[in-house]
């Protein structure tokens, strides 16, 4: 019989209590054996965990699918812009000289894309192209057509800074008339203003879906372990010892399902490549898919495991409260 | 080591298990406490561990009163009282060796520790070769035996077992008396719920007899016969 390494005898103080440095190695082990052994009851449940992991990931796939929706309709109206150009039709008299010096004064500005002047004869010959109109044209004595600016704001400008600019030409001495066609311009910016408070309530409101799904996952987790809990409470476990597993599971059920949402949303680009290529032959070739940032793909998991976490620390502390 | 004062304890619905019990376990004491059942034997070992709390009256342990220990405290107070239970309460699908390794493991002991003293426990109940087992493979005795090797394993002050020879054969349950005996005699307090009365004079301890909640005899190890 070898007594002595149970004696309790010879010892200061509750025993079972180790040394500090100690004590941070074995919680330290804790954490590495908690993290395998949940995802070792996840693998025991493989159909249900995987049900849990497509239920959340759909739920934070869906906002990232609206995401890249608005992008490209964002991209789409910018291609739109392009094609749409202000015109700035000059006072009659304005002279050649004056309106380049215009021109120039107006494309140094930073919400400029470009700068063309069409002079009066250009006017003229592109009329004279048009069916219908060469006859005429030849009965005018002098040309009666004004210097005109052609305008193209950059696409990265916003609306309100494309308003100010065509205020600004408007007041310019020589402008005669300033055509600006940007009114579809407000409206697509508004809708898009929208659409982007739509998919922040949206994703708000999956977010908390998936939280929900993780914690009802995670309660049913606990709940079939209750002989398991009362025996770790039993023998002195402390709250966070017993709900370190849990955790876990809940981070690694977040982990997954925001891969998954990630792999989804990027099937989803792909999908739209196609058809945004057919589209981007009608503007020129200018259009190009707008895809989700790497940046995004990457925050998505992380994200997500911090929502299984947060899940499952809330359940588990109510559980474990009903527990002791 | 463990004083009781004036204790009651009223279950919600009415019933008092325990009532203005007063009595005192010095330190290094073994003492058995008997009683038919619902006699408050098994109430009396559950405001120990703090798994219930008494209506009224004061428990000391270890000169710290009972009362004063929150919710949160319970775990520390946990780690210094090993319990031994009836049905055991092992984790069936983790190994006899993880078992006992459990208190140390929640104390926060080395590795290297942790093994040298879960073998020594499990030599001391005689099941070292089962240490890579898990608990459905051995018998209700051996069962039995993985769990006082869980509740010693941490070194605590204060050994408590309700009813642990419940469902063992005399020659085991002698068995196992015996390693309470063992371990009273190497400093720790013990204290034993059984109704096995032939098994509790041949041990000729203490033995604090219950009815009804009540403290009916108390008789020093000479006493009993």
């Amino acid at each position: 019989m070898n007594a002595s390494p149970e004696s309790p005898s010879g010892h200061n103080g509750p025993s079972a209590q180790a040394p500090r440095p100690q004590r941070f190695a074995s919680w330290q082990e804790h954490h590495g054996w908690s993290a395998a052994a949940s995802l070792r009851r996840l693998a025991t449940r493989p159909l249900g965990s995987l049900l849990t992991i497509a239920v959340m990931g759909l739920a934070l796939a869906l906002p990232l699918a609206f995401y890249l929706l608005l992008g490209n309709v964002q991209k789409l109206g910018d291609a739109m812009g392009q094609s749409q150009a202000i015109s700035v039709f000059m006072q009659t008299g304005q002279s050649g000289q004056a309106t380049q010096l215009l021109a120039t004064q107006l494309g140094n500005r930073p919400e400029v894309a470009s700068v063309a002047v069409k002079s009066p004869q250009q006017g003229m010959e592109e009329l004279a192209k048009m069916q219908g109109f060469s006859g005429a044209l030849e009965l005018l004595d002098d040309n009666p057509l004004p210097y005109v600016v052609q305008l193209q704001p950059r696409t990265d400008v916003s609306a309100a800074a494309v308003e100010t600019l065509v205020a600004d030409v408007r007041a310019m001495r020589g402008v005669e008339l300033v055509q600006d066609s940007d009114s579809w311009r407000k409206r697509l910016e508004a809708l898009l203003g929208v659409g982007n408070r739509v998919v922040l309530m949206l994703a708000l409101m999956l977010a908390a879906a998936a939280l929900l799904v993780v914690g009802n996952t995670v309660r049913v987790d606990i709940a079939s372990r209750s002989e398991e809990i009362g025996v770790l409470l039993l023998v002195g476990a402390s709250d966070a010892f017993v709900r370190r597993p849990y955790l876990y599971a809940g981070i690694w059920y977040g982990l997954f399902s925001g891969i998954f949402a990630a792999a989804l949303a990027v099937v989803i680009e792909l999908g739209l490549a196609a058809p945004v290529a057919q589209l981007s032959q009608t503007y020129d070739g200018k259009l190009q898919v707008a895809g989700l940032p790497t940046w995004l793909l990457l925050a998505v998991p992380l994200a997500a495991a911090a929502l299984g976490w947060l899940g499952a620390r809330l359940v588990s502390a109510w559980q474990l409260r009903k527990a002791a | 080591m463990i004083q009781f004062e004036q204790v009651s304890k009223r279950y919600e619905g009415g019933h008092e298990a325990l009532s203005q019990l007063s009595f005192e376990v010095p330190t290094g004491e073994m003492a058995f406490v008997t009683g038919h059942s619902g006699a408050g034997k098994s109430t009396l070992l559950k405001l120990l561990g703090l798994i219930e709390r008494p209506s009224h009256g004061v428990i000391t342990l270890d000169g710290q009163n009972l009362a004063r220990v929150r919710r949160g405290g319970i775990p520390k107070l946990r780690r210094r009282i090993g319990m031994v239970f009836q049905d055991h309460r092992l984790l069936m699908e983790r190994t006899v060796f993880a078992n006992v390794e459990l208190p140390l493991m929640i104390g926060g002991v080395a590795r290297a520790e942790r093994a040298r003293r879960v073998r020594a426990a499990l030599e001391k109940v005689g099941l070292l070769a089962y240490e890579r087992q898990l608990p459905a493979t051995l018998s209700t005795g051996e069962q039995q035996r993985v769990g006082i090797a869980r509740a010693i394993v941490a070194r605590p002050t204060l050994l408590i077992a309700d009813e642990p020879t419940g469902n063992l054969d005399p020659q085991l349950a002698v068995e196992i008396m015996g390693l309470f005996a063992e371990f009273q005699q190497v400093g720790a307090t013990v204290l034993i719920a059984s109704h096995d009365l032939p098994l509790i004079k041949r041990m000729r301890k203490r033995v604090i007899v219950l009815d009804h909640g009540r403290l009916v005899a108390d008789l020093a190890a000479q006493e009993v016969l």
